[in-house]
């Protein structure tokens, strides 16, 4: 097996050498991983019409289909490219996403008092969600670079550092959701992919002693929403509002849900913003325990099937970059349905191809593209 | 390290693990919230979206006994903010908007207190009876300030000021203790309950039974729209309030009008009257009064602590709560137990030489009468006469008289304490010290331990009057729908019968016919009348408890230490209609004081309120 691809382009199997291109490709391609993307996302949009009909905030479904379009041709572009190429070029996307984030730093416009949008005349994005998939490409693009030989710690000290840079930003927006998934995302590539695990357990001790820090930086509906969390009754009200309103629309699906558009929750607004933050809240409410049942398991296959792609990678880049794809959709799944069951905080991290927002859809669209570009480059032989 | 590796591998099998783990976590606490709590949740949502408010119930009327209204309800607009939105902003602009001074946002911001603690999204009533200008001015900012809400309900009030007050009672909010203890008996926080007098008494009949309006709201408590909402609710949208039923009171409120004129000079007083042929209660005051009005919902600090501070305690009913040593007017007692057990004659002289020994005390007459009879002790209300017989009669058995006439129980009215009063017997005594024939001596004049009850008095002159029958005072003669229908009519109840040999009443009768209408007598030229002809035995009774003379110059002409004027009789002498009982707290002299009270509620009963007997 190589350790780097003979070139890039298209690198198909050579077994097939003979049958025509498009052929080739469409057998190339991780139908797998499609069928489940376009399940989530067609239950995304479902349960947004839901969210939103009818009400001022109708046009967001409007909008979130042509976001749809937008990401399933950067799923295409991104999947025909080929993955080692972008990966080549992965110092460039991050010092581009940490430009694009001091500048949200500098200029943003907050939500709440969190700079976290930049506007490009009327388009607007968040750099700190497209930050996550420039932090796993040099992740790749490092742990890449360092296999095989004992890395020196002069040459790698620099560049940990520069890994560290984005969340750093990320954190002092404050969004300390993203900041803290980032790291989430690099502790797992590290644990799956680093030889010494060594170094992981000191990270996580400096984390540990950064979280006062941390915490004293964060706004103070930040710092509610996390006393919130460490004692939900204390006010009803006020910070736990949206926690409890949240546990009430789940549990009164019961085990068939309200019905489509039924949910008295999601419907007569108890949820504030729920199309962002909350919609599995609104899916449980109209669909029950089952509904919930089968969009858990959606997406629980797809983190594994990527795992899988991971493992049958033609080469580490591949396969570190399908681990942090695989890991930054896990911890969005976990981090959000765990708040929206009362098990987190509230935090502003999406639900991957549910949640409305253009910038959350393109990354995973984009994400899902590379995996299937790591598959569909599988066979090095 | 490639990606097949083993040591990879094995990590990989880790991360899958954790990966069910988590999801696995996830479904659980999904199963949890959905399946087993599933129902819990439901309702809460439920309970989220649809509201419930209260359509309160028409109160009953309180109506004299010809139909003049004397506690009636009024439209008023009550002020209702939301505690959920009700922020210190919208706290400053509703006092700017309204000129509140301190004390209103006082309670404003202790009733939003109180409702949060139950529903931070049910509105509650902060502000109640509020002048028009005030509701226009909510009602302009309503898009300003959405949730504070005006509505037009009705509201009692009291069209004849402090009119029976002690009768009719007053309302107030329920404290927050009986909010808790209420609420599951259909009440609503914001209700004003019946807190004295009858209104407290006959809550149940005047109450009438609160509606309900169920609707549907969204998060921020905007209505839905009718086709939502009946998607929405089960069971009835509105349920009709039932108006409480009116009392029709035995009492005139004409005759209440004028004893209360006829007690304004003084400080404190009491007066009864009563129909002698049915118990049933014509006039009742109890000075110094207040005002229900101001009671129901306008009584601000100042005025609740001066009504407080009163030590003439406005808020205990004379005529059923204080009870005081009835003075001579006991006598009765005292001359039917001795009659009765042939201890007296008629005939019998007594010489009173102004003063009496007993035991080493020397207990002094009002004056020195001199030889008297019986009838004659009546008429001057010669003390060493009665303490004479008292000696022959014992203690004990003129306690038997005295609870044969309804001393010592309470009458059965069911109003305002109904105090029993107290009749102390040789036992009593034993129990607290030791007896001595000095008490006997002090019950004989209804002094010492003797305390009876200004209503009591009055029933026990009525069954002198009536041959005999102790009726149980009543005040309320039926109660009627709203629309007058009689539902329930109440006829005169007896309490007990007295056994006393009609010759024996009638001896009675002949000496108070002479106390107010013979030269001499007690009450001559004081109660003695023109117009009919009044009988009557005036008692001036000695107060035990001496207060501090800080009391004293508190009011203005009130003695705390000074005896109480008692005046007990009827009218006419010949064939008694009407018993009536007047006592002047600390007002001296019976005769003098008390007597002519008695006169002008009698005599302005037969010229002004009631037609002249053809």
């Amino acid at each position: 097996m190589t350790m780097f691809g003979s070139g890039g382009g298209f690198d198909l199997p050579r077994a097939q050498v003979g049958v025509s291109r498009w052929r080739r490709f469409r057998a190339g391609v991780d139908w797998p991983l499609v069928l489940a993307m376009v399940a989530i996302a067609a239950i995304g949009l479902l349960n947004l019409y839901s969210a939103t009909h009818g009400t001022r905030h109708a046009g967001k479904f409007d909008q979130q289909v042509r976001w749809m379009f937008v990401g399933a041709i950067a799923f295409v572009v991104a999947t025909v490219i080929d993955y080692r190429a972008i990966v080549r070029l992965a110092w460039f996307a991050l010092a581009a996403a940490i430009v694009a984030l001091i500048v949200v730093d500098v200029v943003g416009q907050g939500a709440k008092g969190s700079e976290r949008w930049l506007y490009i005349g009327t388009l607007g994005g968040q750099p700190s969600e497209l930050a996550k998939l420039a932090v796993i490409l040099v992740l790749a693009r490092l742990l890449h670079d360092t296999a095989g030989a004992k890395p020196s710690w002069q040459s790698l000290v620099p560049r940990i550092a520069a890994l560290v840079v984005p969340v750093v930003l990320i954190a002092v927006q404050p969004d300390l959701g993203t900041a803290s998934l980032l790291t989430l995302i690099m502790l797992t590539v590290g644990f799956l992919a680093m030889r010494d695990l060594w170094p992981m357990v000191y990270t996580l001790f400096v984390m540990v002693l950064a979280v006062p820090i941390l915490y004293e930086t964060m706004h103070d509906y930040q710092k509610q929403r996390v006393l919130a969390f460490l004692e939900p009754s204390a006010d009803p009200n006020g910070s736990g509002w949206h926690t409890r309103q949240s546990i009430f629309a789940v549990g009164s699906g019961k085990v068939t849900g309200k019905g489509y558009m039924e949910g008295t929750q999601n419907q007569f607004d108890f949820l504030p913003e729920h199309w962002t933050d909350f919609p599995f809240s609104v899916w449980a409410e109209e669909w029950g325990f089952l509904g919930s049942l089968v969009l858990i398991v959606l997406f629980g296959f797809l983190i594994v099937w990527i795992l899988n792609v991971a493992v049958n990678a033609r080469d580490h880049a591949g396969a570190v970059l399908c681990t942090g794809i695989a890991a930054m959709t896990f911890w969005h799944v976990v981090v959000n349905v765990a708040m929206v069951l009362g098990m987190a905080p509230v935090v502003g991290v999406t639900l991957p191809f549910i949640s409305y927002g253009g910038s959350s859809l393109l990354t995973f669209f984009l994400a899902m593209g590379m995996v299937a570009s790591v598959s569909l480059r599988k066979h090095g032989y | 390290m490639t990606p097949a590796s083993p040591e990879i591998a094995r990590r990989m099998r880790w991360v899958m693990l954790v990966l069910l783990l988590v999801f696995g976590g996830l479904v659980v606490r999904l199963w949890q919230l959905q399946v087993l709590r599933g129902d819990r949740y439901y309702h809460q949502t439920v309970e989220n979206v649809v509201h419930e408010r209260y359509l309160p119930s028409i109160r009953g009327r309180i109506l004299d006994r010809s139909g003049v209204p004397l506690a009636d309800n009024r439209p008023a607009f009550n002020i209702y903010a939301t505690p959920r939105t009700f922020t210190p902003a919208v706290a400053a602009e509703l006092r700017r908007l309204l000129g509140l001074s301190d004390e209103e946002m006082d309670k404003v911001a202790a009733r939003v207190e109180t409702g949060r603690k139950r529903a931070t999204r049910h509105p509650v009533l902060v502000l109640e009876d509020q002048p028009r200008e005030r509701a226009a001015r909510i009602e302009q900012e309503r898009f300003r300030l959405p949730d504070l809400e005006v509505r037009h309900e009705p509201y009692r009030y009291y069209p004849q000021g402090a009119l029976a007050a002690h009768v009719l009672g007053y309302m107030s909010q329920m404290t927050a203790d009986e909010v808790e203890r209420l609420e599951g008996g259909a009440y609503e926080p914001d209700e004003l309950v019946g807190r004295y007098g009858l209104e407290s008494m006959w809550e149940n009949y005047l109450r009438g039974k609160m509606g309900t309006e169920r609707f549907a709201v969204d998060a921020r408590g905007q209505r839905l729209d009718e086709a939502t909402a009946a998607g929405l609710i089960q069971g009835d949208r509105i349920i009709e309030p039932v108006a409480g039923y009116s009392l029709v009171l035995t009492i005139d409120a004409g005759l209440q009008k004028l004893a209360e004129k006829a007690v304004a000079p003084f400080p404190a007083a009491a007066v009864a009257v009563i129909e002698v042929k049915s118990g049933r209660v014509l006039a009742l005051v109890s000075k110094p009064s207040f005002d229900p009005n101001v009671m129901t919902g306008h009584l601000t600090r100042a005025e609740a602590k001066f009504l407080n501070d009163d030590p003439r305690k406005p808020f205990i009913d004379k005529t059923l709560r204080a009870q005081y040593p009835p003075g001579s007017t006991f006598k009765f007692i005292t001359t039917i137990a001795a009659l009765e057990d042939g201890l007296a004659q008629e005939e019998e002289l007594v010489t009173c030489p102004g003063s009496y020994e007993r035991s080493g005390t020397t207990f002094d007459c009002t004056a020195s009468h001199g030889k008297l009879d019986l009838l004659a002790a009546i008429q001057h209300s010669c003390n060493i006469y009665f303490w004479t017989l008292a000696e022959r009669i014992g203690i004990d058995r003129m306690a038997e008289v005295a609870n044969e006439y309804g001393f010592g129980s309470r009458t059965g009215v069911g109003l305002n304490g109904d105090n029993p009063g107290r009749i102390p017997t040789r036992a009593w005594y034993e129990q607290h010290t030791r007896f001595k024939i000095g008490y006997t001596i002090n019950s004989a004049t209804g002094q010492g331990d003797v305390e009876v009850t200004v209503m009591q008095l009055a029933m026990a002159y009525a069954a002198l009057a009536n041959g005999g029958t102790l009726f149980v005072p009543q005040v309320v003669d039926r109660v009627v729908r709203a629309d007058g229908g009689t539902v329930i009519p109440y006829d005169p109840q007896v309490k007990q019968r007295v056994t006393t040999p009609p010759e024996v009443v009638d001896l009675w009768r002949r000496g108070m016919w002479k106390a107010v209408n013979e030269v001499g007598g007690t009450g001559y030229g004081h109660a003695t009348s023109a117009v009919v002809t009044i009988a009557g035995k005036t008692g001036t009774a000695q107060v035990k408890a001496k207060r501090s003379k800080k009391d004293e110059a508190q009011i203005r002409g009130w003695h705390p230490s000074a005896d109480h004027a008692w005046f007990a009789g009827w009218a006419p002498a010949e064939d008694p209609t009407i018993a009536i009982v007047v006592l002047i707290e600390h007002g001296g002299s019976g005769g003098k004081v008390a007597g002519p009270v008695a006169k002008a509620i009698l005599e302005g009963w037969w010229t002004k309120v009631r037609a002249p007997a053809p």
